[in-house]
């Protein structure tokens, strides 16, 4: 709950299965982005409790806080690439802070890109690639820790439909290594051709669960 | 090891990307340790020269002319027995006249015309340094000069001391407008890096979300706050070595008419380090403020 009496989120109960692919849909302001807010421990709710892989998000350390998410992969709509930096750096830019020798993280920085179709593009910087290419670098940013959670904010948001097929294929196959995907968005149709589990939220409460 | 790399590499990188905001800031951590250099310069070498005179210091008992052999000896017996008389000279009267014919011969002629010698006999009394308190030598002074068969007593340690009242007061004057400069670089310092951290805010953002421990998004900002203030310290230490140099040859020869010029020299190694060390602490505490503000 926000101040004066505002409910982003209200009575909202639900299990997600480690290793499914869910898709959380419903209108603008239906607290799709706070739910997944809450996820990633930028947000903590006023009541109730969000578990993940056991652990209570709220109470969770600082530390603990930085070690959890070291565990998640996160996309967002507007990409939130580095400008300054090449593919490579924003792909590797914690691994890189985390102090990975450079071999170590040289190669696996190459292997998240071959897997997105990047692997030529590792010294251009994202104002040179298009905007599904520009995913696909977040996308590998994401996976390069391989994380056990994928949290995917409207990630085709800013892409026509064949480019958000291709990034939701890479979804499917990042979920068909066992890793649990929770995607937000609000294209229904893209919903309809992924054909997954569905939770649609609306006004802050869970409208239908899937 | 390697977060120090890290923090170093990040810190130079974002210096380099606003260079210009952060010459501002190098140079105004630079003004205030100059600022606090210039007044240790003074410092030191006034200690200097006022140890030196502190040690060759003494006090002159003047003898009246009528003064009996008993009478000497009890000053003299009195200043044998005091802890803070180091040794005792006597001058006689045709000694000081040869004295001063030596050391003033402008004004020798106008003394040789007089028809007696207008100097009184005298003792030198040097003080040893290390036992001689003011107080206790105020002490003896006044003892001498009630004695018998003296006519005056001159101390020149209270000049030292009202000397180093001044010394004292620039001293302060320093550390208190070097305080205030001080004060102003750290506030340079901690805008400068939050501006850099502004302009990089996506990424410490995304860092955040990722799970960049807190120790890696500060530490390059505390770097970039400890690298200015390095090169400040370099550059007002390079300023003063340079005005010190420039200020000895266009007044060596009037100074070494007042001091000896051995005595005068630049800040020990151990205090010209310690400058740029302080540099180098503004800056990192500017650093540390910018640094609060990523939670």
């Amino acid at each position: 709950m926000y101040g004066r009496g505002v409910y982003a989120l209200r009575d909202v109960s639900l299990r997600i299965e480690k290793g499914d692919f869910v898709f959380l849909t419903g209108p603008s302001g239906a607290g799709k982005s706070t739910l997944l807010r809450v996820l990633l421990r930028q947000e903590i709710p006023t009541g109730g409790q969000v578990t993940v892989g056991g652990r209570d998000l709220a109470r969770l350390s600082p530390r603990q806080v930085q070690h959890y998410r070291r565990g998640l992969g996160f996309v967002f709509q507007d990409f939130k690439l580095i400008p300054a930096r090449t593919v490579q750096e924003n792909v590797g830019v914690v691994s890189r802070a985390l102090g990975e020798t450079s071999v170590q993280q040289q190669r696996r920085i190459y292997q998240v890109l071959k897997w997105v179709g990047l692997q030529h593009r590792m010294n251009a910087y994202p104002v040179e690639l298009s905007g599904g290419e520009q995913q696909r670098v977040a996308i590998a940013r994401a996976l390069v820790h391989e994380p056990s959670l994928i949290l995917a904010d409207e990630p085709t948001g800013n892409l026509d439909p064949d480019l958000s097929l291709e990034i939701m294929n890479l979804f499917r196959d990042i979920n068909s290594r066992g890793t649990t995907v929770l995607v937000a968005t609000h294209d229904r149709e893209l919903i309809r051709r992924v054909g997954r589990r569905t939770i649609a939220l609306d006004h802050g409460r869970v409208a239908e669960a899937g | 090891m390697h977060w120090i790399r890290y923090s170093f590499t990040e810190a130079w990188r974002s210096l380099w990307r606003q260079r210009n905001s952060a010459v501002l800031s190098v140079l105004t951590i630079g003004a205030a340790i100059l600022v606090l250099g210039g007044f240790l310069l003074i410092g030191v070498n006034l200690d200097r020269a006022m140890a030196r005179w502190s040690a060759a210091a003494e006090f002159s008992i003047y003898l009246r002319d009528d003064i009996t052999p008993d009478e000497r000896s009890a000053i003299n017996r009195a200043l044998t027995e005091h802890p803070s008389v180091a040794s005792r000279v006597y001058v006689s009267r045709e000694a000081a006249l040869t004295r001063f014919t030596r050391d003033f011969p402008d004004l020798a002629a106008g003394v040789a015309g007089l028809l007696q010698n207008p100097l009184p006999a005298s003792i030198e009394v040097r003080l040893n340094p290390q036992r001689s308190d003011a107080d206790v030598v105020d002490r003896l002074a006044r003892q001498v000069q009630a004695s018998p068969g003296v006519s005056d007593v001159r101390f020149d340690r209270r000049w030292l001391e009202r000397l180093a009242r001044i010394a004292w007061a620039i001293q302060w004057a320093g550390w208190g407008l070097g305080g205030v400069l001080i004060i102003a670089a750290v506030l340079t310092v901690a805008t400068v890096v939050r501006l850099g951290l502004h302009a990089r805010r996506d990424e410490v953002e995304i860092m955040q979300l990722m799970g960049a421990p807190l120790g890696l998004l500060r530490g390059p900002l505390v770097v970039e706050g400890l690298i200015q203030g390095g090169l400040g310290g370099v550059l007002a230490l390079g300023a003063l070595l340079a005005g010190f140099a420039a200020g000895l040859r266009q007044l060596g020869p009037e100074l070494s008419t007042i001091v000896d010029p051995s005595l005068v020299g630049f800040l020990p190694t151990a205090l010209s380090a310690a400058l740029v060390a302080g540099g180098m602490a503004v800056g990192g505490l500017g650093g540390l403020l910018a640094a609060r503000h990523v939670r």
